[in-house]
């Protein structure tokens, strides 16, 4: 073995197949966060109902999806949904029958459940008063949602957005055991190909990498431009302590922008 | 629907029990050595010293910004090769187990998010805290285990139950590196008595059974570690007085 673990033939040979799993990896985080997030609001609104028992179906959705392991999520919809006979032959048999479709499933299954807290802590947070005020001025509850509470909501919660989208990315590497080629298991083909541990797994690696600060870096941006009518309270939040969980806000952007 | 006999649930019961036996331990393990790291690490870095600052982001951007899983791959499948560049001959002995190779990633992982914490934490401490403690010439180890700890604690326990919960959902994952975890034992009932429903079901249980647990725990935990706030409060001395 040389010094440098990594074998830059091989890593330069591979290249074409790495970005092909992470064409992969990328659809499935976008679908599953889209299709996530659609099924977070009306089970939120579900979790903060005056209605006992719809509040408490939705609480244990959440329960459910969010203490079970992605991986045991994953292993139920792929092994377990074919079990039931009904669901073999109904129409969602397309869906159910392929490890990528069982794989969108789980996956958006738990990002919902995650982000109907990261919805309802958002919502929480917005002033009491604001949205009295807006009903006091007979604007609409709908209207009340969509044009007062939800635009402060999103400032609120953007922090735990990009939290989750992060880590949601980082899940995404176990679709390998569905027999998905994702960029891990393109990763593990190539080991098992030249049983070389290390280039593989790290080149794969920088992808994840890359991919996870691209994303990063645009919720950064999109913070910001949220922020642009107050540029010093947002500076002052940057340079604020207690930033849990990986974020530096402040000296990337400087990096990155003139 | 199901053809299991009862004395067949009980032995598949006792695999599952072993293997969440496995999970717990690795679990455990794999806390305690992170947060014992990471506290260290987050003490560490607050030397102002560029190498040290330059050597702890790297090492929080990378391994915030990989998937466990291929870290557990890199630990499993190259540790002996690693253990090799660095022991020699003896090294290249030793069998990298997929407890090991579990313990090693997670530890390395979850000590950049505790480090992150503590960090956060420190930060949020009154700086009066630190000069008392030099005034009164306590020595640093007394300080950092009797002053400052102890308080960072208290601010930085959400975050921990937090990273807790998290590196819980995220153990099943040595499995696929071969550890007979509970989810491995789950998953070779599931295809020997074509019932995987049932035991991936009580596999979910399990897990989101522990995090309740871990939860009640953690609440304990916050109000012992509030108890010196409360008594303040309670004494009716103006706010900020004790701290």
């Amino acid at each position: 073995m040389n010094g440098l673990p990594i074998d830059l033939d091989l890593a330069w040979e591979s290249l074409p197949a790495l970005l092909d799993g992470l064409k992969v990896t990328a659809i499935l985080t976008a679908l599953p966060l889209l299709f996530g997030l659609a099924l977070a609001f009306p089970i939120c609104f579900a979790r903060m109902s005056d209605r006992r028992w719809l509040a408490f179906l939705a609480e244990a959705f959440v329960t459910f999806f969010r203490g079970a392991p992605l991986l045991i999520l994953l292993y139920l919809v792929y092994y377990g949904l074919g079990q039931i006979q009904a669901l073999r032959e109904g129409p969602f048999w397309i869906l159910f029958g392929s490890p990528f479709g069982c794989a969108i499933v789980a996956l958006s299954l738990n990002h919902a459940a995650y982000m109907v807290e990261v919805l309802r802590g958002s919502l929480l947070a917005v002033p009491h008063g604001i949205v009295e005020a807006s009903e006091a001025l007979g604007i609409s509850r709908r209207n009340v949602f969509i044009w007062v509470k939800m635009p402060l909501a999103i400032r609120y919660g953007l922090k735990a957005y990009q939290n989750e989208v992060v880590s949601f990315i980082k899940g995404t590497a176990i679709v390998s055991v569905v027999t998905i080629t994702d960029l891990t298991a393109v990763a593990n083909t190539i080991f098992e190909q030249t049983y070389d541990p290390f280039t593989p797994i790290l080149c794969a690696a920088a992808f994840y990498w890359a991919f996870v600060n691209v994303v990063r870096l645009c919720f950064n941006l999109w913070r910001r431009w949220l922020n642009r009518h107050n540029t010093e309270d947002a500076a002052a939040d940057a340079e604020a302590p207690g930033r849990v969980n990986a974020l530096r806000p402040a000296s990337d952007l400087k990096q990155v922008m003139p | 629907m199901t053809h299991l006999s009862l004395a067949d649930l009980a032995g598949y019961m006792r695999q599952l029990g072993e293997g969440a036996l496995i999970t717990l331990e690795l679990f455990l393990v794999s806390f305690a050595l992170a947060f014992a790291l990471g506290v260290l690490i987050g003490i560490v870095t607050l030397s102002r010293s560029r190498l040290v600052q330059a050597v702890w982001r790297v090492y929080a951007s990378v391994f915030m910004g990989v998937p466990s899983l291929l870290v557990i791959f890199l630990t499993f499948y190259g540790g002996s090769a690693m253990l090799a560049a660095m022991f020699g001959e003896f090294g290249a002995r030793i069998d990298v187990s997929p407890f090991g190779a579990g313990v090693t990633a997670f530890t390395i992982v979850y000590a950049a998010y505790i480090a992150e914490l503590m960090r956060g934490a420190i930060d949020n401490l009154p700086r009066g805290q630190f000069e008392g403690a030099r005034a009164l010439a306590i020595p640093p180890v007394v300080m950092w285990g009797k002053v400052i700890l102890p308080q960072v604690m208290r601010l930085a326990l959400p975050g921990l139950v937090n990273v807790w919960s998290f590196m819980l959902k995220e153990t099943p994952l040595v499995s696929l590196a071969g550890l007979q975890d509970l989810v491995a034992a789950a998953k070779i009932s599931a295809g020997a008595t074509k019932e995987p429903f049932i035991f991936f079901i009580a596999t979910a249980f399990v897990f989101i059974a522990f995090s309740a647990v871990s939860f009640k725990l953690a609440t304990w935990l916050e109000i012992r570690l509030d108890r010196g706030q409360r008594r303040e409060a309670a004494g009716g001395s103006p706010p900020g007085a004790a701290a």
